[in-house]
């Protein structure tokens, strides 16, 4: 992927300059892999989200199970489509607070229209006129938005508030005119019905799709991704070698082929004293592998000197270990079995949870800061201080799997935690071995993000197996029934093509510059007008297409559905990392906002804790947020502003 | 069309907001490859004149000419189809945008439906190698640039966009004196490329050396206009600064100084 183009004399080559001399240009400061990672908004997103995803999992017994995931994806489906509309419209610098009033306005529109004109109200036109007459009018009353906004100079916010109530009002109108109540049903009088159904409203019951192979699919595509993830942040990490060493790729595959045989056995065979040989193998595959992977592709570290650990280092070192031995010292003492309540709102098994989570959290952060700083002193002492990571992580797992109440906390939590721990003494002997990169390489950050973002999506398609089929050992152990909607592939499909329209067209270029400066992006002939009124109409679209599947869901709509919920998208787009100002942001992180404040949702209720808490855990988060998207951000731009 | 006529030719130009004459019979040109200065202090009429000029408003009075055929434009994309391209003071760049999204903004190079990113990248880099401009990183925002570099990617996206007159708004103004000796190179550049220039100032040491002709505006009047042989360097700073009026100052400044 080298640059031939570009040469003119008077242009310097922009990709990798020769290994032996790597000064790149003094212009471009280099930054870290996490500066470069965490400069996109919604990788923190994801991280809130799986964060979120483990708290709920460890207080409630139900949350991981597939039923509650189709919960909260359901609910994630209908707050995303309109999260990542409105995340696109405040990145064009804009608000719509009459997004949630829309909704539900145009739910109660199709019904009205589709609504038999026997003794009320209603027009009895079939659901295939319905659709396009209630989009044409979704549209219009987005076009009026963004043409009040453009040919007014008002703000936004006032200008939709002002369409908010006019639509409240209307939905009451049009409700009490044509039943004479505050619901309006029902969707199912049109009389194409049982046609568009299945479009809006198809369900999956997880029960009726047996599979197999099933789990063979979610294994092989979960370790494809996470195995992807950790080789592209190699990528993103290493300085490239100037050839390609082919001893390296020869151990990076049967490093893969010993860790491959390791999951297939693992599979096949049951008992502890398997599993641990078992595992054992797949460790050392798998380091093998990626310790090939790095001779095959990076530079070698020249001299790696011995270990110096010199006092200040001392102290992290011994920091760090500490705070884990003693967090997992308090886990032991507490007794796992009491329970009840310490003091308001704190259980004893809260307290303790807390306790440990937080003191080794503290420690590994010690030694993730003095494994940073040991590179500058030699590779060696790089070694032994990042091996004292995976051993501190080892004693968190040994923790967690001596003193657990929970099986669930016994086997998956242990083995995730193991996982890492085995992770991090890979990343200790190969990033003690071979040469942080520390110049820019366009190409290699550009093919590392891709491998990112190809190992998240591999990891998402084999949890979409697992949620989607069952097998017959789940049947025969009475597994309750599951079912997901189309709702959920509706979400899915609008937020892939936001993401690619903003990524890859002019008009996403142009939401882009209406955001971050709407007078320079005018001078030099963006539609600026345009652009934004477009963007009034999406919401609009996408408060349609939701209205149709609360339609189709709910079958009678109340007159106040969606009121209110349009701080919710902001709430989401602003949790996935997009600015309130415009200029800034992601489709995708509105999507995954959705999610993190859909979980709360199903993992309130299901943790028993009383729902009543739930806005103030909404706004808990929301202000965690905001503070950690600002602080991080700032810090992955460090030197950029 | 008139090959003898001067690229762009304003005559009598005025423009009044209600009842306050922002700008009063103005009269200049531009030819292809020269570099016509315009210069005034705060409130002369500076702003008024590049907006007329870039189509954001019409003239009250008086006739544009390019290339003899009057014209008049009634907004901003009018202008620049014509071939006038401006580079506005505030940059016209968007800060967290990259530095070849902003060259495109608004032109975009399409393949179907999607942006060809490669090719935009090249050109882009292509496009500023070709002005001595050595972007390194096409990528980055531009916000992360200096001044003087951003005012370099404005003037090459102007230039290769196929403008004819580019007018730049005070672009030294806010710059340190080697950010504006880059950034008046570039100037140099485009013309040697056949453009005509307007180049608007208050900096009569930064206009002189590049300037081929100059029009001095105070008071939204026109000062004259003059031809560079005509008139000496301390002849233009002592218009500039409206002549007595800086012989004055500079009395009362040395009668200051005395403390």
């Amino acid at each position: 992927m080298s640059d031939t183009t570009a040469s003119d004399s008077t242009s310097t080559t922009e990709e990798r300059p020769a290994a032996a001399a790597p000064p790149a240009d003094e212009r471009l400061a280099y930054r870290s892999v996490f500066q470069r990672l965490f400069v996109r908004p919604e990788v923190s997103a994801m991280i809130g989200a799986i964060g979120i995803w483990t708290v709920f999992w460890a207080v409630s017994n139900t949350f991981g199970t597939v039923g509650q995931t189709f919960g909260w994806l359901d609910i994630a489906a209908s707050l995303g489509i309109m999260a990542v509309a409105v995340s696109m419209l405040m990145i064009g610098g804009e608000f719509d607070l009459s997004s949630g009033a829309m909704t539900g306005a145009m739910g109660i529109l199709i019904i009205y229209i589709v609504k038999d004109t026997g003794e009320l109200g209603g027009l009895g036109i079939p659901l295939a006129l319905a659709l396009p007459l209630s989009l044409a009018v979704a549209l219009g009353i987005g076009y009026l938005n963004g043409f009040m906004v453009e040919r007014t100079g008002q703000p936004s916010f006032i200008i939709t508030l002002a369409t908010f109530f006019a639509l409240r009002g209307l939905k009451l109108g049009l409700s009490k005119r044509a039943v004479d109540q505050i619901q309006m049903g029902t969707t199912d009088e049109a009389s194409d019905y049982d046609f568009f159904r299945p479009f809006f409203a198809a369900e999956w019951q997880r029960n009726d799709h047996q599979f197999e192979a099933r789990d063979v699919f979610y294994t092989a595509f979960v370790l494809l991704g996470l195995a992807l993830i950790v080789l592209a942040v190699c990528e993103l990490w290493f300085q490239r070698r100037d050839t390609l060493e082919p001893g390296g790729l020869a151990q990076f595959l049967g490093g893969t082929a010993v860790a491959v045989v390791g999951v297939i056995l693992l599979h096949a065979t049951d008992g502890v004293g398997a599993n641990v040989a078992i595992a054992a193998l797949i460790s050392v595959g798998g380091l093998a592998a990626l310790h090939g992977f790095a001779r095959w592709r990076y530079e070698p570290v020249a001299e790696p000197g011995t270990m110096q650990l010199d006092p200040a280092m001392r102290r992290r070192v011994g920091l760090g270990l500490g705070l884990v031995v003693v967090g997992s010292a308090i886990a032991m003492l507490i007794d796992s079995s009491s329970d009840g309540e310490l003091f308001f709102p704190f259980t004893t098994q809260g307290v303790r949870a807390m306790l440990f989570v937080g003191i080794c959290a503290a420690g590994m952060t010690a030694l993730a800061m003095a494994s940073q700083k040991a590179l500058s002193v030699n590779a060696a002492t790089k070694f032994v201080v990042t091996a004292s990571m995976a051993l501190g992580m080892a004693i968190v797992a040994a923790t967690v799997f001596l003193d657990s109440a929970d099986t669930k906390f016994r086997g998956g939590l242990f083995s995730v935690l193991l996982a890492i721990a085995v992770l991090l003494f890979g990343w200790a002997v190969v990033s003690s071995r071979f040469t942080e990169r520390r110049f820019v390489d366009r190409a290699a950050d550009r093919l590392g993000n891709r491998v990112i973002i190809a190992g998240v999506v591999a990891v998402g398609i084999g949890m979409a197996f697992r949620l989607l089929f069952t097998v017959e050992d789940e049947i025969l152990a009475g597994i309750p029934p599951a079912k997901t909607s189309i709702r959920v592939f509706w979400f899915v499909l609008f937020t892939s093509v936001m993401v690619w329209v903003l990524a890859n067209t002019k008009f996403g270029s142009w939401v882009f510059a209406v955001g971050g400066n709407k007078e320079a992006a005018r001078q030099v002939g963006v539609p600026a007008a345009r652009t934004k009124t477009q963007l009034f109409m999406l919401v609009a679209f996408a408060a349609w297409l939701v209205g149709i599947l609360i339609a189709f869901r709910i079958n009678s709509i109340q007159a106040n559905t969606g009121d209110g919920e349009e701080f919710e998208y902001i709430i989401a787009a602003v949790v996935g990392g997009t600015l309130l100002t415009g200029g800034y942001g992601t489709a995708f992180g509105g999507a995954i906002g959705a999610c993190i404040m859909a979980m709360p949702l199903i993992g309130i209720s299901s943790a028993r804790w009383n729902s009543d808490w739930r806005f103030l855990l909404l706004g808990v988060i929301l202000l965690l947020a905001v503070v950690s998207n600002r602080f991080i951000r700032l810090r992955a731009e460090g030197i950029r502003r | 069309m008139n090959s003898d006529a001067p690229l762009l030719e304003l005559d009598q130009i005025s423009k009044y907001y209600g009842n306050i004459i922002a700008l009063k019979d103005v009269t200049t040109s531009v030819a292809a490859g020269e570099v016509t200065c315009v210069l005034g202090d705060n409130g002369a009429g500076k702003s008024t004149f590049i907006k007329t000029l870039a189509g954001v408003h019409q003239p009250s009075e008086g006739t544009i000419r390019m290339q003899g055929d009057e014209v008049s434009f009634t907004s901003p994309r009018d202008a620049l189809d014509a071939g006038i391209a401006t580079v506005y003071q505030d940059l016209a760049m968007v800060p967290l945008m990259s530095v070849w999204r902003n060259f495109f903004l608004g032109s975009e190079p399409t393949k179907g439906l999607r942006i060809d990113k490669k090719a935009a990248k090249e050109t882009a880099k292509a496009e500023m190698a070709k002005m001595g401009i050595d972007i390194r990183d096409t990528e980055q925002p531009v916000g992360t640039l200096s001044g003087g570099e951003r005012q370099s990617v404005a003037i090459a996206r102007a230039v290769y966009f196929g403008a004819k007159v580019l007018i730049l708004d005070e672009p030294t103004s806010a710059l340190g004196v080697k950010q504006s000796g880059v950034v008046l190179k570039y100037i140099i550049a485009a013309r040697d490329r056949g453009l005509g220039v307007i180049f608007i100032t208050h900096n009569p040491h930064h206009a002189y050396p590049v300037g081929d002709r100059f029009m001095i505006l105070n008071r939204g009047r026109s000062m004259g206009n003059f031809a560079k042989e005509e008139l000496p360097r301390d002849e233009l700073v002592r218009m500039m600064a409206g002549g007595a009026e800086l012989d004055q100052l500079t009395h009362e400044l040395e009668t200051a100084r005395i403390d």
